[in-house]
């Protein structure tokens, strides 16, 4: 018996001795025995009731900010972030300049032609002439005015985006004398240069140039700035090896993949210009997104965490599919507080909208219906869409569990077409964290939806 | 009357009046009249709102209906406190989220009509001068016993009324809502206070509460009536099982079984309806914090009405104990029962603590009577200032129009709740229920539970609520209602009369009907689902107690940052 | 300290919706609770003898303790139950920008 069956039996104990009590001890003449056990049967049965109810719930209103706090606290695993434990904010300020700074080539996560495309999309967004993306030494990418000498391959050129390399923070310069080209003709006059971050290494930078004296601003080149830093990390670790056998890992390189990023942007880059204020809210949300991938740790979070990943997620594919994708929640409250296997609800999430919607013409919605059945300790996370659904045959290869080529993204059999390798993947992690007591159901019909459901121990 | 409990009474009254001319505000622009400016503590709130709804009826009013029908008036202390249940529950936090001035003016921009914005109105002045009589009522039954004497050619209960209502009227008009807010919440400490002083001195005097129910109900109750041959003592009937005699501690004295029931939910519907209560919501300064007023509110009613009903026990047994030591109260009861059945606290306060116990009591009584009338005097400015006169009649009124008209509509609607109040002699009604002024709050209680909070909560809890569902909605319950008082007060049989007087059980059930008939008829406005972020969403409140915990941290030790402090020093309350 | 980056807070429709549903739920199995002891006090005195005929401690009724003072105390615990309950689950199905992240947020940082 766990803890909460316990509770629930000690609460009818205390229902007896308190029927008891006021029944037969307290007023005279004592109640009819037949009556009182009636009542204390009635008592009872409105506390079975009551138990699963929505009566129960998170009573404490510190929601979400725990996870960051409780990551400040615990030891970093593998050494990677243990400089870093903070977010965003404090990578900017806390981080030390590596001394004789190793040369990191953004080989993986950003090539030159990655930089390129990110600075094309990224010009009008961030409101800039000239967007420039570095490494530490060379130019990668530069778009706009000046790249006749800022050319892309070349060396930096401009002092404030060394500066921003040594100083490891964000550089701001409202003067070309201060932006520091050493082209005396450079139509570049004021400069915001924020570095990219990967662990606690500056391994480049990101800058927006202005043909005039009042910079570009700040706040959303560093939102922009950490997202790409994220990205690169992930980039990184997904190289380094190390981490492979990692399951959280697979999860995240399963989910995390760079269409979607570049999709967010153009949609965010298009809204820029329609509506500024919406695309900014995006851009934090997008932050928002990468930043609870990379930083979640641990097997489990609290369910209300992994909510907020998901309804990120969804805002931001909301964005690009406008009316095409509908969402719909349906949450007990008793719920939020239950311990969740981290970043499998998501990529549940991510499937339905990809291979359920994505290709329906007039769209569907999306639901995630998540219950709490304490007497029977399970969790269940039920995520259903309308959308194109699947075979019959499709359907059994991922119900066998015989993808046969799990791994990459690119893995793209009739399994992996719909989502074979989250499920996979999710279903290899359930397996590691409950053994035998979770269930992983999906049942799908061509035509008309998908449904899939998880159902795990309650923690 | 005298020159201790004058001495008393006048300084008490003065303390008061004394706070509301402090803290006048300086400007007066209208939202300074009408809101505190949105940020007053959720406990101030909450003192404020208790000001507002314990009125006469609560504090001389469940005593009475204790002391005359026991057990069945304590249905009305029940019904008074279980009332915030529901408003916090299905109102009080989307409404504050909404953030509009009055009822009429959330239902008119929620539902987009300006039909529903005049019904609205219609409805909340039936209701906050059905409440207002009965504080006017009680304000001269209380003169009447403290002074016994009128202004020249007046009777004393009449010059009680017209005083309390004029002073009131004037206070309301100049103070502005400011001055009241801070006054609500004064005005019910020491209402409290005076409750608390009573209850104290009682206890002490060694009265056992369980063993005085158990007293007076080993007797049958009776009470006092008067016809051909005098006054004199005539048992109740009890109304549950004709058999047996009505017993103190019992259920049956007041109501059959159905009754019961029908007036608890009355009262538990109504309070969601109360135009001066739910105006309070809108100075909150953010949904969760009206949450948490409510639930203080919930702990201070406990706290007054489990006292209140304390009292009127204790008023029984211990008034009927001190006829031969107090003479005075030869001329008050008939056998040891009060005659009228509101004198009970003022009377137990001058057999405890003399003259001047008295005094303390009728400044508790007074105090509510004036603080529940401001509110209301308030409330009806507040809707034909700002709905009907800014909105219809003057769209292009200055600020200082519209402040006189709100204070020249605080006179009219004055006016008329004393002229009601003098019509209606409360000797002609007392035999037929309980307490003349618990009765007669009831019936505010049931229009307000009929008319407005089922289109109330409908329109907040269901996307598909249409201004002309919300409309017939409000009409329907506040026909139903009425007429079933007018027929109600024809003779119709025992029992069925007291359903009809408590017409919330059939006429809210209709109204909510009716709309949901009428609301799918008809199609919903076109931004409800814009509507919606701001009634159920969060965003703005967030965003205020950032901005508040800004100025905070701006204002603590980095004034490079001070832009955000001053700019935003307003925010600091919005908090806590 | 935080910063303040003058963008409003936004909520989705999709979001508002959950939060409204889960809400209503929670609204809706308080009030059936709250009516039942309400109502179940008076029905109670008509369907149960003792329950207005018992003593309690030397006199009072069980009925009539439970409208003396009984039921004021039912009514602070559910609604102190019902305002913290929607409190956090607003907390939580709302918003959720981590604002503690920007704990250490430079105030310097540009060239002189």
């Amino acid at each position: 018996m766990r803890t909460g069956s316990a509770l629930l039996a000690g609460t009818i104990c205390v229902t007896w001795a308190v029927v008891y009590l006021v029944t037969q001890v307290f007023v005279s003449p004592p109640l009819g025995v037949g009556t009182t056990v009636a009542a204390g049967t009635v008592a009872t049965v409105l506390l079975v009731f009551g138990y699963p109810s929505a009566l129960r719930g998170p009573r404490a209103a510190t929601a979400l900010r725990r996870w960051s706090r409780r990551r400040a606290g615990s030891e970093a695993p593998d050494g990677r972030e243990a400089q870093d434990p903070e977010g965003r904010g404090a990578v900017r300020s806390r981080r030390r300049i590596v001394a004789g700074g190793r040369r990191m080539p953004l080989r993986s996560g950003l090539t030159a032609d990655a930089a390129r495309r990110t600075a094309e999309l990224l010009r009008p967004l961030l409101g800039g002439d000239a967007v420039v993306i570095t490494d530490r030494e060379l130019n990668l990418a530069f778009v706009g005015p000046g790249s006749d000498h800022h050319q892309a391959g070349g060396p930096v050129r401009a002092a404030a985006v060394r500066s921003a390399i040594t100083k490891g923070r964000t550089v701001v310069s409202r003067r070309a004398s201060n932006m520091g080209c050493d082209d005396p003709d450079c139509p570049l006059r004021s400069a915001v240069v924020v570095p990219l971050v990967v662990g606690a290494r500056v391994v480049g930078t990101i800058g927006v140039f202005r043909t005039h004296d009042q910079p570009a601003p700040r706040d959303q080149i560093e939102d922009m700035a950490s997202i790409l830093s994220l990205h690169l990390e992930l980039a990184e670790a997904d190289r380094e090896r190390k981490l492979a056998s990692d399951a959280r890992l697979d999860a995240l390189r399963a989910q995390i993949n760079p269409h979607f990023l570049f999709n967010i942007l153009n949609t965010i880059a298009s809204k820029s210009r329609t509506d500024p204020d919406e695309a900014r809210q995006l851009l934090l949300r997008l932050s928002d997104f990468f930043r609870y991938a990379v930083r979640q740790e641990g097997q489990l979070a609290e369910f209300a965490q992994e909510y907020f990943f998901v309804r990120t997620y969804l805002s931001l594919e909301q964005a690009r599919f406008g009316d095409r994708l509908r969402v719909r929640y349906d949450i007990d409250p008793q719920v939020l507080t239950a311990h969740v296997p981290v970043l499998t609800i998501q990529p549940l999430v991510e499937n339905a909208v990809k291979h359920g919607l994505a290709d329906k013409v007039e769209g569907g919605t999306v639901t995630l219906k998540a219950r709490v059945d304490p007497l029977t300790r399970t969790t269940s996370i039920r995520v259903v869409d309308d959308g194109v659904g699947m075979t019959a045959d499709v359907l059994d290869v991922l119900g066998n569990g015989s993808s046969p080529d799990r791994g990459v993204d690119g893995s793209r059999g009739a399994a992996g077409a719909r989502g074979g390798v989250g499920l996979q993947n999710i279903s290899e992690r359930l397996t590691t964290l409950f053994g035998e007591r979770f269930t992983l159901d999906i049942q799908s019909t061509a035509g008309e939806g998908t449904a899939v459901e998880v159902r795990v121990p309650l923690r | 009357m005298t020159v201790t409990s004058a001495g008393t009474l006048v300084a008490l009254i003065a303390l008061v009046a004394l706070v509301t001319l402090v803290v006048r505000p300086r400007g007066v622009s209208t939202v300074d009249f009408y809101l505190a400016g949105q940020r007053v503590g959720v406990a101030t709130n909450a003192l404020a709102i208790c000001g507002d709804y314990f009125s006469a009826a609560s504090f001389l009013g469940v005593a009475a209906a204790v002391y005359v029908s026991g057990l069945d008036g304590v249905w009305y202390a029940v019904g008074f406190a279980a009332g915030f249940v529901p408003v916090l529950l299905f109102v009080a936090a989307p409404l504050r989220r909404f953030g509009e001035f009055s009822i009429p003016d959330f239902l008119g921009r929620r539902l987009a009509s300006e039909r529903v914005r005049l019904v609205a109105v219609g409805v909340v002045q039936i209701v906050i001068l059905s409440y207002l009589v009965p504080q006017a009522v009680g304000s001269g039954i209380t003169w009447q016993l403290l002074v016994g004497r009128g202004l020249p050619g007046l009777s004393a209960y009449a010059t009680g009324v017209v005083l309390s209502t004029a002073v009131v009227a004037g206070m309301v008009a100049f103070g502005g809502m400011r001055g009241t807010t801070w006054t609500q919440a004064i005005q019910f400490l020491l209402l409290l206070g005076a409750l608390v002083w009573l209850a104290v001195v009682v206890a002490g005097s060694g009265f056992n509460y369980s063993a005085a129910v158990g007293d007076l109900s080993a007797e049958p109750l009776a009470n006092p009536v008067h016809d051909d041959t005098g006054w004199h003592l005539q048992p109740e009937s009890n109304h549950l099982d004709p058999t047996a005699p009505a017993t103190f501690g019992q259920p049956g004295a007041a109501y059959g079984p159905l009754a019961q029931f029908a007036l608890i939910l009355t009262l538990v519907l109504g309070t969601a309806g109360l135009p001066h209560v739910m105006n309070r919501y809108f100075t909150s300064p953010t949904g969760t914090a009206a949450r948490m007023t409510t639930v203080w509110v919930l702990g201070l009613a406990g706290l007054f009405y489990a006292l209140a009903v304390m009292l009127g026990t204790a008023a029984r047994q211990q008034i009927a104990a001190a006829v031969d030591d107090h003479p005075w109260l030869e001329e008050l009861t008939v056998d040891g029962i009060l005659r009228v059945p509101e004198h009970a606290l003022p009377v137990l306060g001058r057999i405890y603590g003399g003259d001047s116990g008295l005094a303390v009591v009728a400044a508790g009584a007074l105090v509510a009577v004036m603080s529940t009338i401001a509110g209301l005097l308030l409330a009806a400015a507040a809707s034909w200032g700002h709905d009907v006169y800014e909105r219809h009649i003057n769209p292009r009124a200055t600020q200082s129009q519209a402040v006189w008209a709100g204070r020249a509509s605080t006179a009219v609607v004055a006016l008329a709740a004393g002229g009601l109040a003098i019509a209606m002699q409360p000797a002609d009604l007392t035999p037929a229920v309980p307490s003349i002024v618990a009765a007669m709050v009831t019936w505010a209680f049931a229009i307000a539970g009929s008319a407005l909070t089922p289109v109330f909560v409908l329109a907040i809890w269901w996307r598909g609520t249409t201004a002309a569902g919300a409309t017939a909605g409000m009409l329907v319950g506040g026909l139903v209602s009425v007429s079933m008082f007018v027929v109600g007060a024809l003779p119709v049989g025992p029992g069925l009369g007291q359903m009809l007087v408590t017409p919330t059980l059939v006429a809210a059930p209709l109204a909510a009907l009716v709309t949901w008939l009428v609301s799918r008829a008809t199609t919903p406005p076109d931004d409800v689902e814009r509507q919606w972020l701001v009634l159920h969403g969060t965003a703005a409140d967030r965003h205020a107690e950032r901005l508040a915990r800004l100025t905070i941290a701006s204002l603590g030790t980095t004034p490079r940052r001070s832009g955000h402090g001053t700019q935003r020093k307003g925010e600091r309350d919005a908090d806590r | 300290m935080e910063h303040d980056d003058g963008v409003d807070e936004h909520d989705t429709p999709a979001e508002v919706d959950a939060t409204f549903r889960t809400l209503r739920r929670v609204a809706i199995t308080h009030v059936v609770l709250f009516l039942a002891a309400v109502m179940g006090v008076p029905a109670l005195s008509l369907t149960l003898g003792w329950w207005s005929g018992g003593r309690l401690a030397g006199g009072m009724s069980p009925g009539f303790a439970m409208a003396a003072f009984g039921l004021y105390a039912f009514f602070l615990v559910i609604g102190l139950a019902a305002a913290t309950l929607s409190s956090a689950v607003e907390a939580r199905m709302l918003g959720g920008r981590h604002d503690d992240d920007n704990d250490d947020y430079p105030a310097d940082g540009e060239l002189p």
